[in-house]
Formats: structure tokens, sequence, C-alpha cells
């Protein structure tokens, strides 16, 4: 009855309105600019930021945000993004300003534009692609650059100090990261990640390539410079690492970069081993919503994991991260890779 | 619908109008920067931050060298990468078979073996 008279007002309409109307309720634009994309990756960004705050003071005993907004302090992240906003941008005398000012905004872009591949449900995608898999990790390995980019523009001690630190994490870590994402990819037999989640429909894959799994996350921490790895940017010792020049605008926009790519990582780890939108069924909602209502799911226990290993354990010195990826995180994936191998072949072989 | 086809038919894309929205979110925090953010530039607000002392030298002159070898070791791997993406494109196409199969023990047996070797630059444990 309502659409109905939605449907009639919309029809009575003049004609750029009536366009207007169309184009919002239009598969392009929902998918775009409301779920899987833009709005509800900023707001799950923020909630993401609101939510370690909020753990993490609970770990330490505290209390976290609390007095802005009416509940928990969830408008605080609204207010320390003005606060921010409204302190003076500064470009070092030694910067070099074009690569200073848009480098960060480049770091935003990339870590966005993994959202365009991740799927949240059968169809529930904005760039259905045959080697979606594929193109994350061409995305994911591109963005260290900017941030690199950033750090040597800044033209200052602290910042070339962090970029030297995080070239050797990042690229360290890469290598692993592709060996866990083989192993799925050979399991499942494909590159589309929707196919690799269609495969997990009776065992997720976290069963079969446990040590794919663990590999994949601790290159994914690393990945995201989250706390055992986060000596790119190590408050303590060489003040905030690369990120020391930037402030007020950028600093938001960095923090948000950094945030996005992380949650794509927890994403992409509940899609390709913990099932993604399998789950049991609740009661009186359709399957439309309830496939993204677990991918979120699991992908925020994976935060959650994150969030906790953050207030357990200290950083990593440099030698010890460059170890732990290759001395122990690349032969941990290919023996998983050479498990993954042997299962296939012997299902093959008995199934012959 | 026929807008499709018109000139705006970009807009009815999901992916090259989330491009179009991913390339404007910067854009939003660094308007609303300039309209509310003051401008008060000075020389010694723009020094380099060097825990409050003036900077001395320039910032690119030093360059830790210990950890240089792991670069090295990059490129070896990467080999190994290119190797295991190709195998993974034998296996989606013919499925596991026992040279594969012979690939990635050689692969595994190596990595193993180099990760008892190596010895970390600079470290000072055992």
């Amino acid at each position: 009855m309502v659409a109905e008279q939605i449907a009639q007002i919309v029809t009575s309409m003049p004609e750029p309105l009536r366009a207007l109307f169309a184009w919002i309720f239009s598969e392009a634009f929902v998918k775009a600019a409301i779920f899987p994309g833009a709005l509800f990756s900023t707001v799950l960004g923020m909630f993401a930021v609101w939510y370690e705050r909020k753990l993490l003071a609970r770990v330490m005993l505290r209390v976290g945000p609390l007095h802005v907004g009416k509940v928990s302090g969830v408008l605080q992240l609204v207010a320390d993004a003005i606060k921010f906003l409204a302190k003076e941008l500064i470009t070092p005398s030694g910067a070099i300003r074009p690569l200073f000012w848009t480098m960060p905004s480049a770091a935003l872009i990339l870590s966005l534009l993994l959202y365009a591949f991740l799927p949240f449900g059968a169809g529930w995608i904005i760039y259905p692609s045959e080697i979606g898999l594929l193109l994350f990790f061409a995305v994911l390995a591109l963005s260290p650059v900017p941030i690199l980019l950033a750090a040597y523009a800044s033209g200052s001690k602290y910042p070339f100090i962090g970029l030297v630190r995080l070239a050797l994490q990042l690229f360290g870590y890469e290598v692993p990261l592709f060996l866990a994402l083989a192993g799925v990819v050979m399991m499942a037999g494909s590159f589309n990640i929707e196919r690799i989640v269609e495969a997990q429909s009776v065992v997720p894959f976290v069963v079969p390539q446990v040590l794919g799994f663990l590999v994949f996350f601790i290159a994914a921490l690393a990945e995201s410079e989250r706390v055992p790895f986060d000596i790119p940017t190590a408050e303590s010792e060489i003040v905030f690492g690369w990120q020391t020049e930037y402030s007020g605008a950028h600093f938001v926009v960095i923090q948000l970069a950094a945030y996005e790519k992380t949650l794509a990582l927890c994403i992409l780890g509940a899609l390709l081993y913990l099932g993604g939108w399998y789950g049991p069924p609740i009661p009186f909602l359709p399957e439309t919503v309830t496939a993204p209502f677990w991918v979120v799911l699991k992908a925020l226990i994976l935060f959650t994991v994150m969030v906790l290993i953050r207030g357990a354990y200290p950083r990593l010195t440099i030698d010890r991260v460059l170890d732990l990826g290759w001395r122990y995180l690349i032969p941990m994936a290919l023996i998983n890779l050479l498990i993954t191998g042997f299962l296939l072949y012997a299902v093959r072989t008995f199934a012959a | 619908m026929t807008a499709t086809e018109g000139p705006l038919w970009f807009l009815w894309d999901p992916f090259i109008l989330y491009v179009i929205l991913v390339l404007l979110a910067p854009d939003v925090f660094y308007i609303v920067s300039r309209l509310i953010a003051p401008s008060r530039p000075s020389r010694v607000k723009r020094m380099a931050f060097e825990s409050g002392q003036a900077p001395i030298r320039s910032a690119l002159s030093s360059f830790p060298i210990e950890y240089f070898p792991y670069v090295i070791i990059y490129i070896a791997y990467a080999v190994v990468a290119v190797l295991v993406f190709f195998s993974l494109l034998a296996v989606l196409e013919v499925g596991v078979t026992p040279l594969t199969l012979m690939l990635l023990t050689v692969a595994a047996v190596v990595s193993v073996y180099a990760g008892t070797r190596l010895k970390v630059a600079g470290g000072k444990r055992g």
C-alpha cells in the first residue's frame, strides 16, 4: 500500500526529479553509496575506532570514552574528528609539498578501494569478478607505496626512520600473506571470492588450513601495523614514526585509511577462512539480510582478537619482526600449501 | 531504465560510481578543514620535528644497513612466490599432479632449511 503510494508520488513528479529518485533506488547507487560501499565502510571504520578504544579501556580496567553522546561516548569519534579538522595544517619546510599533501589521500583511496572486491553475500558485491582475490591482493600490495612516499616526502628524521622500518616490515609480510591466500585458492579451485565462500558451505577453511589461517592473521596484523607490529609508528621510541609530521586533517585521513585497511583484512579473513556468510539461519529474516550480518559479525570477532592482542602484548623489536616473517611464517605457509596439495591429491585419487 | 544509455551511464555502474565516491572521500576532510582551520604559518612552526631542537643537517643522511640482507632474501622469495602462483594456475587448470606436489615439497623443505640457517644481522640472540 505504502509502496504503491510512493510509486504514485514518484511517477507524478517532473522528469529530472523522477530520474533522480530512480537513480537513488537503483542497484548501482545502493551498492556504491550505501551498503558495501562508501557509507558502510566509513561508518564501520568509525565504529571500529570507538570499539577499539572502549574494549582496550576494559582490558586496562579503565572506562574509555564516556561523556560525548548519550550511550558510552559513541559520539567521541565525531568530536575528535571535528577537533582534528579544526587544527592548522603545517607543511614542514623540508617537505616535498605535492607528495606531502596528496599521499594521505592516496592511502585512504587505496584502502577504501579494497571494499569493491569483498562480497557480503551472494550478489552483495560492488565489482563481481572471476579474479576478485587477485584484484584485492593487487590493491593491497600497492597500499604501502603512498605510505612510503608520504614518509619520504616529510623531509624529517623520525619519519625517515619509520620509513625504513615500514619498508622492511611490509615487504617481509607480503610474501607469507600471498602464500597463505594461495592455499585457500588451491582448495577452493577459484580466485573468485564468492566461489571460495561457497566451497566452505560444509566445513570452513579454518579447519583444514589452521596453519594458513595463523599465517594470514599474523601477516594481516603486520600489514596493518597493529600493536605487536607497530615499530613503524612506535610512539615511545621514534615519536610517531612515519606519521610524525602529519597533523590535523592529514592525521584523520591517515588513521581512517589504516582502520579501513585493517577491517578489509578482517572481512577477507572472515570470508576466506571462517565460512563467510554461512551461519545458523535467523528466524523472520531473509537471507539477503542475514548473509551480510554473519560476514560483519565474523569480521568483528577477528577485529576483537586484534584489539585483545593489542591490549596484552608489547611491541616486537625489528629483528624479531623480521625473524618471524622470514624464518617462521614463510616456511609455515609453504608447509600449509604442501598439506593442502596432499589433501587435494588424496581426495582426487580416492574419488577416482 | 532508459537513463543507463544516456550521457550519465557511468552513474549506473556500481564500480565506477564507487570509485568516484572513493576519490571524493578524502576531499571532504580537506574541504571541511579548509573552512574551519586557522592558518598562521611561522618559521618555527614549519621546522621539522626533532624533539624541540632546531633540525640538524639533512633528514635523508643516515640509512641503517644492518637489515639489508633481508632485501636480498626478498628477491629470492619473490621468485618462490611466482613459482607458487604458476603452480596455482596449473592446479586450477588440471588439478593437483605429482609434479606439483614435488615442487611444493622442494619449496617447503628449502624454506625450512633456510629458516633454520638464517642468522639475524645485528641480532644479539642466538
